[in-house]
């Protein structure tokens, strides 16, 4: 048994150096095919990866960690208490969890009015601790005036760019943050705007205010709470482990704490990914059909090709499934050896040529924000084992499949036919 | 069943009949065959008499429409495509005109190929095709691809992979026509040879009258069916 399959590895194998040209061009076609695979989903996470770490930063980070109710009420009644916290900070402190944790920024979020002498505005207030929250946002990367908060800052604000034109304010102006406090009484805050953001994304330009978090937590009675530890992970890949990890950690505190991926605090850039991910299975699965379609024709044509010799092969002995063994095994191994080829040559361009990222900043002239991100206009490439394996089984299934049609014709061989053959 | 193994080969009342665009061709009608273990037959006759089919039926390779085959006394007809591979495979070796080796495989692979189908050891592998290689005047050219043969070396080996597995029946279809005279006369040798030393059995079709010549048994064909069955006794040498 071993023998034959030997026979028929053996003769597969001469036969793929036999058709060297033919081979090659095949493999050309197919390694130029899983290169171009590898880099486009090089590319496509990379930029995924920025998608998702502008809009963490921005927002409430690859993780959230609030009072089960505060996504949809918004409200101080539903702020984590003390002991949620402690909960939340012990199961953060867990080794499997902990490596995986760059920050944790603790917030106190209300919405409330913002009032100068010109008018007053909607705005999202953010309680925040301006060491943390400096490394954190990339608000305070964005300043156009003035400064980020900083620790010992009391009365202190910093405001988005269109707000502070709506309002009139300048670095050193005054402005009253008004709002609902802990008991449920409409409350003012006097403050002074150290700072000035723009990022080019209106809804945050137009209404988020960074105050610091001992002053948000004095002037609203919330005394040591937040509404949100936002935390910011190595990376957007180890979200979902990790998410699972904090919640079986939690377990049996569902009703003091829940944990939120960014999916759930921020569905419309999950939506946006989702539709760019459908994108790239559509033009991978136009780049599987091309490969696939070069293995059935090249494995096809030298069945046609082979046919006397198929028929010799039967007339000396082989089965029908042996002698489509053989062509099978023709086919996975140019898909094999392709495939490799292929991987090798996409990670070499992508990383000789991209390493430092594909800059399209020529292309746009503005700032491209969509899903309340801001693009940034260098892609950094970005591989990851799974891809690859994915990839490379992908390529595998595809080498399969294409090579089992011209496998059943060599079944479908009339031997006496066959030795009419003339190739 | 044992009256049937006295025979290398048997046909009962044989025929073929080939459908082409709804037109039926008898291509071998009624053809009532024995073959005995040694003997040396040669089928004669013009192109069209149904030769090629007629040895296509005797190995198996082509199923009767009609009519029934034994090969050593195993029934063809009753048996699965699989069954007809491992029985070919080890009761019947072909010589065809076109020499078919398999061009991949060196000279020692083609030959060794049926023993190494049937799961014989290497060493024993090597040792039958090199001393039948050395019987046949081919000596040394193991190694080598057909590509790098003449074309009496490639029949040669050829010969050599249909016999090297002692075969009870070798079908052979022309397979002195690709060749010179010389070349063709040294390659009866080597199979008048192996039939007197070996007791291998030798089926032909052929046009060739020097073939003919050196039959024991001459079976002349016509319209695909058997016209006359000339026993002549021992193959001239």
């Amino acid at each position: 048994m071993m023998r034959r399959l030997a026979l028929q590895l053996r003769l597969a194998v001469r036969n793929v150096r036999r058709q060297t040209r033919r081979s090659i061009l095949t493999a050309s076609a197919m390694v130029l095919g899983v290169a171009v695979l590898v880099f486009s989903r090089a590319l496509g996470d990379g930029a995924h990866e920025d998608w998702i770490t502008q809009g963490v930063r921005l927002g409430k980070g690859h993780i959230a960690i609030q009072h089960p109710h505060f996504q949809q009420s918004r409200h101080l009644d539903d702020r984590l208490t003390p002991a949620a916290r402690a909960l939340a900070e012990a199961a953060l402190a867990r080794p499997k969890i902990a490596e995986q944790v760059v920050s944790v920024a603790p917030r106190l979020e209300i919405q409330g009015l913002a009032n100068s002498a010109t008018g007053a505005v909607p705005v999202f207030i953010d309680g925040v601790d301006p060491t943390v929250e400096a490394g954190f946002s990339r608000l305070s990367n964005r300043v156009v005036e003035g400064r980020y908060l900083e620790q010992d800052d009391r009365l202190t604000a910093f405001v988005g760019q269109e707000l502070a034109e709506r309002l009139d304010l300048h670095v050193g102006g005054r402005l009253v943050l008004t709002g609902q406090d802990a008991a449920g009484e409409i409350a003012g805050q006097y403050v002074r705007v150290v700072g000035i953001f723009h990022t080019g994304l209106p809804e945050a330009d137009q209404s988020i205010i960074h105050i610091p978090l001992a002053t948000a937590q004095q002037w609203l009675g919330v005394g040591d709470a937040v509404t949100t530890l936002a935390v910011l992970l190595q990376s957007g890949w180890v979200v979902d482990e990790t998410e699972h990890r904090l919640e079986e950690a939690l377990a049996g505190h569902e009703d003091q704490v829940a944990v939120l991926g960014w999916r759930q605090s921020m569905p419309e850039l999950d939506a946006a990914i989702r539709v760019d991910d459908w994108g790239d299975y559509v033009f991978h699965v136009i780049l599987f059909l091309i490969v696939g379609l070069a293995i059935v024709n090249t494995v096809l044509m030298s069945v046609l090709y082979r046919t006397r010799e198929f028929g010799v092969l039967r007339a000396l002995g082989l089965t029908g499934g042996e002698t489509a063994g053989v062509v099978f095994a023709e086919g996975v191994l140019l898909t094999v050896a392709s495939g490799v080829l292929g991987m090798l040559l996409g990670f070499t361009v992508t990383w000789v040529f991209f390493r430092h990222g594909l800059d399209y900043s020529k292309l746009i002239s503005q700032e491209f924000t969509f899903s309340g991100i801001v693009l940034e206009p260098v892609i950094i490439p970005v591989f990851r084992t799974v891809q690859v394996l994915q990839s490379l089984g992908s390529i595998l299934i595809i080498g399969v499949l294409a090579s089992l049609y011209p496998a059943y014709r060599a079944t479908r061989i009339d031997v006496a036919e066959a030795m009419k053959f003339e190739a | 069943m044992n009256e049937q193994r006295a025979f290398a080969v048997r046909t009962e009342d044989v025929w073929k009949v080939f459908e082409h665009d709804g037109i039926a061709v008898e291509a071998v009608r009624g053809v009532t065959l024995e073959v005995r273990p040694g003997e040396f037959v040669v089928m004669a006759g013009p192109s069209g008499s149904g030769k090629t089919t007629l040895l296509n039926l005797l190995g198996g390779l082509t199923a009767p429409t009609r009519g029934r085959v034994w090969i050593d006394g195993r029934d063809l007809t009753a048996m699965s495509e699989r069954q007809r591979a491992r029985l070919r495979l080890e009761r019947v070796g072909f010589v065809f005109q076109a020499y078919n080796l398999l061009p991949v495989l060196t000279a020692l692979e083609n030959a060794e190929f049926s023993l190494l189908l049937r799961g014989v050891d290497v060493d024993e592998r090597r040792r039958r095709v090199e001393e039948l290689f050395e019987r046949i005047g081919i000596g040394g050219l193991e190694d080598r691809r057909p590509g790098k043969l003449s074309g009496g070396q490639q029949q040669r080996v050829a010969v050599a992979r249909a016999v090297v597995g002692q075969p009870a029946l070798v079908l052979a279809d022309e397979p002195t026509a690709n060749l010179d005279s010389a070349t063709s006369m040294a390659l009866l040798d080597v199979m008048t040879k192996l039939n007197h030393e070996l007791g291998t059995t030798f089926v032909f079709a052929t046009h060739d009258p020097r073939l003919m010549e050196r039959a024991q048994r001459l079976i002349r064909l016509v319209d695909g069916a058997i016209e006359s069955d000339e026993h002549r006794g021992q193959p001239k040498a």
